[in-house]
């Protein structure tokens, strides 16, 4: 069976995702690392979302965290105020976060693009609830492309808080969150060293070359002495994912596939 | 008390120089017609307080009817960026001042509580404290005197208005909304004048046979409009789902300042029931949900591609 990049992205998110646990979950590729974590592994697990749907059994695939389809099956419907206190609460096991821009020390941007706070050349979204989930979540993935633009030494602005400066500055800081525990690309996931907390790549999604992993990166890319292949997901798992997303909304890949 | 006046009546109270917040989640929730009304009255100069009401901040912004805004996040879910927002502060014709999700609900919970100010662990060491001059983020880091810091203190926000559209309402302006909440509560607990759009206007006793629903009492809120489809095009749960025929074609227009133009001309050159007549009865019926799921079970796959 022929597997995407995404679909190795989803599956090793899914991974993450323990049983009995509370996982915050944001559009896209989280979404469905969630939902394949919940059928397999990880039956147990509550799915938070920054909407305020709690712990859904959606039929029908997602647009986004405020669709309606979300609300499927949902054990507690809230509002973005009362999610979002669980966070802070420090209930939150897991939190996925996406990202403009995110460095070595896993800070991440998702506010500018060039120029500076006031002058951008390019102005994104802001926050929402990412610096929340980046401050306060017991951990935290962070899932993006492989692209030297991308994966940069610092963060033009840091939207929402990593290691900070690397070592033990973010323990220093205050920030009740443990923050990031791996970054998965399209590529490689990358952890962080306990001492330095610079990411490093602890495994190379199968076919990719290592050189294609340092080259798209805008950082000096280390690869650990152990670095292995990233699993594949099983033909089951691959099934499950495009199942629930037949027409590619976020597997684009598996979509062209299907095309040949 | 009788509050009920017309969609025109109720727009009329928001005055040029006023702060605003409007409810709204992603493609849900959003008092849209009263923000055309908004913009059909001229209304500008306008302080945008709000979390994720991207459909009204990015409109405004489109209108130019905002001085400043100060958010959490504006985009349109799956549909990518709210260009006329994104065009406001490229181009620096609009201040702004950048909070996270919980920060910013949590300074409106604050004025919900009649609290000066709120305390939260979100934004350390980050640079939306750090921002920069004269438009820095208020905010003071403290260690309680009971222990269990740092925490970062932020000031309490009290819109001059909130606008919030709900699924129902009745005469005394209580409002229900099915489905999840987003930020409604807070900011409705925080306004300093509360205002209403709702789907129908019922009897109250319609209300009384499901209290659960109602989520802000009569008592906070000053007027009430009845506005059919008021959310358009956003969607409401259980009732229409999202217009993603009309997303598609405004995320693409509004690529271009000139041809945005155009169209928020056309949208805002008539009230609401004529907007609706041309938006045709087929249509509107078209976005009808299945009452079981509270969604639209067919849209296609390019419904939901931008």
């Amino acid at each position: 069976m022929n597997v995407t990049s995404e679909e190795i992205m989803v599956s090793a998110a899914a991974a993450e995702i323990a049983d009995g646990t509370a996982v915050f979950v944001g559009t896209g590729l989280p979404m469905l690392a969630a939902y394949l974590a919940k059928a397999t592994h990880a039956p147990g697990v509550t799915l938070v979302f920054e909407s305020g749907i709690l712990d859904p059994k959606p039929r029908h695939l997602a647009l986004g965290v405020g669709d309606f389809r979300l609300m499927s099956g949902a054990t507690s419907v809230r509002g973005l105020y009362y999610v979002l206190s669980l966070l802070q609460r420090g209930v939150i096991h897991l939190g996925f976060l996406g990202a403009a821009e995110v460095d070595v020390f896993g800070n991440i941007n998702s506010t500018i693009i060039g120029g500076d706070y006031r002058h951008p050349g390019k102005r994104l979204p802001g926050s929402g609830g990412a610096n929340d989930i980046a401050s306060s979540a017991r951990a935290t993935v962070i899932m993006c492309k492989h692209q030297p633009e991308r994966l940069v030494e610092r963060v033009q602005y840091l939207t929402s808080p990593g290691f900070l400066g690397g070592g033990d500055e973010r323990e220093r800081s205050g920030l009740i969150g443990g923050g990031p525990r791996m970054i998965i690309t399209d590529l490689a996931v990358f952890r962080f060293d306990p001492e330095t907390k610079r990411a490093y790549v602890t495994s190379i999604h199968p076919g990719v070359d290592s050189q294609a992993v340092i080259d798209g990166a805008g950082f000096k890319v280390e690869i650990g002495p152990d670095v292995e292949r990233t699993v594949l997901p099983e033909n089951a798992a691959v099934d499950f994912l495009r199942a629930m997303d037949p027409t590619g909304v976020y597997l684009r890949g598996a979509k062209e596939l299907a095309r040949g | 008390m009788n509050k009920v006046v017309s969609l025109e009546e109720l727009a009329e109270v928001v005055q040029p120089g006023m702060s605003v917040s409007f409810s709204g989640f992603a493609h849900s929730l959003t008092p849209m017609a009263f923000v055309r009304e908004l913009i059909r009255q001229g209304v500008d100069d306008l302080v945008l307080v709000g979390v994720a009401e991207a459909w009204a901040a990015d409109m405004l912004c489109g209108a130019s009817a905002l001085r400043r805004m100060v958010f959490s996040n504006f985009m349109f879910e799956g549909f990518g960026l709210c260009r006329n927002f994104s065009r406001a502060i490229e181009s620096g014709t609009v201040e702004f001042e950048d909070y996270s999700h919980f920060a910013l609900a949590s300074r409106f919970a604050a004025a919900a509580q009649g609290l000066p100010f709120t305390a939260v662990r979100s934004l350390i060491a980050s640079d939306l404290l750090a921002g920069d001059g004269e438009q820095r983020v208020k905010h003071h880091t403290y260690d309680p005197p009971f222990g269990g810091g740092p925490v970062v203190l932020l000031p309490s926000v009290a819109p001059d208005v909130v606008v919030v559209h709900g699924h129902r309402g009745d005469c005394e302006g209580n409002v229900q909304v099915e489905g999840a909440t987003a930020v409604i509560e807070e900011q409705a607990g925080a306004g300093k004048t509360v205002l209403a759009t709702v789907e129908e206007i019922v009897d109250t006793s319609v209300l009384r046979a499901a209290p659960h629903h109602t989520v802000v009492p009569g008592m906070l809120v000053s007027q009430i409009a009845e506005v059919p489809y008021g959310a358009h095009p956003t969607g409401m749960y259980r009732l229409y789902d999202a217009d993603y025929e009309y997303i598609r074609e405004y995320v693409a227009v509004s690529r271009d300042p000139d041809r945005f133009a155009e169209h928020l001309a056309e949208v805002t050159a008539v009230n609401h029931r004529a907007y609706l007549q041309r938006l045709g009865v087929r249509r509107l019926l078209d976005l009808r949900v299945d009452p079981e799921s509270g969604y639209h079970l067919e849209l296609t796959e390019e419904g939901w591609r931008a």
